[in-house]
């Protein structure tokens, strides 16, 4: 059983305060994954929770135990680092066996604890080789099996695929989730990359600038952004944000002008004319058939990947588009194409970035 | 080949300036460059740019230690080796000749052996110690701490300064009226003749080569020390592993190559150990603080009947004891870079 909470947790390095006021609580079993750019404070916090930095004020809480004077071998954790940190002078038998060493568990423990950990990694065969002698996803399985060896309540990672090929990543990370399942462990993971937070996590924390900007799990975070930033983050190819201003309409149904001259009419309370507003919209919500609001926009660039086409658009007034089209189009860059939002699925930022009308989008089923 | 400069945005005009000089003479040697490498080859033109190096090399390396070679099969009081009579290994012989080596006295050439004996307990007391406190003043100036870099330039200062200054200094210190006694005596302890007493001879000779040669070390080791990944010790502290299992577990097998440089210099720099102690103690009392290369020196050029081929012979031997530490230690090390690798 482990329960983790952060309670107020704040972190400055100097005059430089990289967390403010962070309140997270990670389930028993829960795999959460902090996702964010650079800079965001996501590995700060992470190491913070590991003992590895100390918190400049609040809490954290393990198992309803406030943990911030206990050492991070103190506090049953356990640590994926983005490096792997594997010891490079130590075989890999070493490297797994040496936190049990550390603890003087008898030797025959250790080796079997070792030999069920390689077993359950595929990494038998590479017992007695040397770090540097492994493939990075070889490397990867050690520096995880490392962190298993030592029945941590929580495993921490910090951006443990970053190393590794596109390819590789996509294998790693469907065997992290197997794992996560096989273990029935805590996880909590680290990453900027925001496919890696949607597919591995069961909920997901945004942070930026060290405060945390939404929680919830990806679909939520997807469907019902609470802000611009996330509403940003969150989704690939990135949401399109179009500007435009209040014009008009009735209670519950707004009607709004995008520069450019083209009227949208959104399920969200009017406000006065002229206020300005962004619209939200995903690639994957804009079609160049049907819908009812349509922009002219000229082609620039076209991704043909195959199973979707992605094209990159300019419309007078507004900054560049990017549209998913399902399948295969005649699309060609330089053609004038008619953009359709689907009005189900755009979402509303006021001036300040703020989520307008929460619940008033439609779930993507 | 023309050499031509970018012009970058803003300064770029006088950075073209300033490359201008560089540019001209480039552009000056770049015929007959070609012609050279056209006419000898680029492995011609390699050994031409060695050729300098290699020439002065010759000269005041290679050449005199043939001559040393030479000199040391030769006897009489002739400075010029063609006026010296050839004596076969007499030299060697009469360095060796010993009822018991482990009995100076008992050797005809006993102040060899005395110089031997000392050499070599300096070696060992003095390479241990360096080495030890060496690591001990890298892994302090490798932690966090106020004014790092300021007590990085104070262990470096003594490296900066003349063997010969070094030496007049704790000379100035140690001597009977000296500074220490000095302290002593305001303390109320009686003064102790630090270089009159053959002990204390020998400790603040060895004292003193540490206290000079420390910076050097420990700026080597300094350097291993930071080129250990500080996940790796992140990684340690997770595995829950004690201070001193780090020490020996993670930071001494990965300073290991830089252990093996301090350790060869230190060794190599001990055995050739001369004008500091020279200038602190002249080697007294008595031969207490004599060493190899003194004794090499005093046979050789400072007694009035000079012995070039005892001196010679003397310092070949310590030449060949030389090479055999230096090949020791690069054996083991790649010994145990070849386990490493398995």
């Amino acid at each position: 059983m482990s329960h983790l909470e952060l309670k107020n947790v704040s972190k400055s390095f100097g005059p430089v305060g990289v967390l403010h006021h962070v309140d997270i609580e990670v389930k028993d079993r829960e795999f959460v994954v902090f996702v964010g750019p650079s800079g965001c404070g996501k590995s700060t916090l992470l190491r913070i929770i590991a003992g590895l930095e100390k918190a400049t004020s609040g809490d954290v809480v393990l198992d309803g135990e406030v943990v911030n004077h206990l050492a991070a071998a103190d506090r049953g954790l356990a640590m994926v680092f983005q490096s792997y940190a594997l010891y490079p002078h130590m075989s890999v038998r070493q490297n797994l066996s040496f936190g049990l060493e550390n603890t003087k568990t008898p030797r025959d423990k250790i080796e079997a604890r070792v030999t069920e950990i390689a077993r359950m990694l595929r990494i038998e065969e590479l017992l007695e080789r040397k770090p540097r002698q492994l493939s990075g996803g070889q490397r990867q399985r050690v520096a995880i099996g490392r962190a298993m060896v030592r029945r941590p309540g929580v495993f921490l990672l910090d951006e443990p695929l970053s190393n590794l090929d596109a390819e590789l990543r996509v294998t790693m990370r469907a065997e992290l989730a197997a794992l996560h399942k096989r273990l029935d462990a805590t996880m909590i993971y680290v990453t900027h990359d925001q496919t890696e937070a949607m597919t591995l996590a069961d909920r997901i924390v945004v942070l930026r600038d060290g405060r945390v900007e939404q929680i919830g799990t990806p679909l939520e975070l997807y469907n019902r952004p609470a802000n611009r930033f996330v509403a940003g983050f969150i989704g690939a190819p990135h949401m399109n944000f179009l500007e435009g201003r209040f014009a008009g309409g009735e209670a519950g149904a707004a009607r709004i002008e995008l520069d450019g001259g083209h009227m949208l009419s959104l399920h969200i309370p009017a406000r006065p004319k002229g206020e300005p507003i962004t619209i939200g919209v995903r690639p994957h919500h804009i079609e160049t058939q049907g819908g009812q609001a349509r922009i002219p926009a000229t082609v620039t660039l076209v991704e043909a990947l195959g199973p979707e086409t992605i094209i990159h658009a300019e419309a007078e007034g507004q900054p560049r588009i990017v549209a998913a089209l399902a399948g295969q189009r005649g699309i060609t860059s330089g053609d004038t194409v008619s953009l359709a939002l689907d009005e189900r699925f755009l979402h509303a930022f006021d001036a300040d970035g703020r989520r307008v009308a929460e619940g008033e989008v439609a779930e993507e089923m | 080949m023309t050499v031509e400069t970018r012009q970058g945005i803003g300064g770029g005009h006088f950075a073209g300036l300033l490359l201008a000089p560089v540019r001209w003479a480039m552009n000056l040697i770049d015929r007959p460059m070609s012609f050279v490498q056209r006419r000898f080859g680029l492995g011609g033109v390699a050994a031409a740019f060695l050729a300098p190096n290699m020439l002065v090399f010759g000269i005041f390396v290679l050449f005199p230690m043939t001559l040393n070679v030479a000199y040391s099969f030769t006897g009489g009081g002739a400075l010029f080796l063609n006026n010296r009579v050839f004596v076969g290994t007499l030299q060697y012989e009469t360095l060796l000749a010993c009822r018991d080596f482990l009995d100076a006295a008992s050797c005809r050439e006993d102040r060899f052996w005395r110089a031997v004996g000392n050499t070599g307990f300096f070696v060992v007391v003095q390479v241990t110690a360096l080495v030890l406190v060496s690591l001990a003043t890298a892994l302090v100036l490798n932690r966090e701490m106020r004014a790092r870099g300021f007590w990085r330039a104070v262990f470096f200062f003594p490296v900066l300064l003349s063997p010969v200054v070094v030496a007049l200094i704790w000379k100035w210190i140690l001597q009977r009226n000296g500074l220490l006694n000095a302290a002593l005596l305001e303390l109320g302890f009686e003064p102790v003749l630090w270089l009159v007493n053959r002990g204390w001879a020998m400790f603040w000779a060895i004292f003193l080569s540490i206290w000079a040669h420390l910076g050097f070390y420990t700026l080597i080791l300094l350097a291993g020390l930071q080129a250990i990944p500080r996940d790796l010790y992140e990684a340690a502290e997770m595995d829950g592993a004690p201070r001193w299992r780090v020490l020996t577990r993670i930071t001494l097998p990965l300073l290991w190559p830089n252990m093996v440089v301090v350790i060869l210099l230190a060794l190599i720099r001990a055995v050739q150990v001369f004008d500091e102690v020279f200038v602190l103690t002249g080697g007294g009392p008595g031969t207490a603080t004599l060493f190899l290369v003194q004794y090499i020196y005093e046979t050789g050029l400072a007694q009035q009947v000079r012995n070039l081929g005892l001196a010679s012979a003397a310092s070949i031997l310590m030449a060949v004891v030389l090479i055999v530490l230096t090949l020791i230690q690069l054996l083991a090390s790649a010994w145990r870079e070849r386990k490493e690798q398995r």
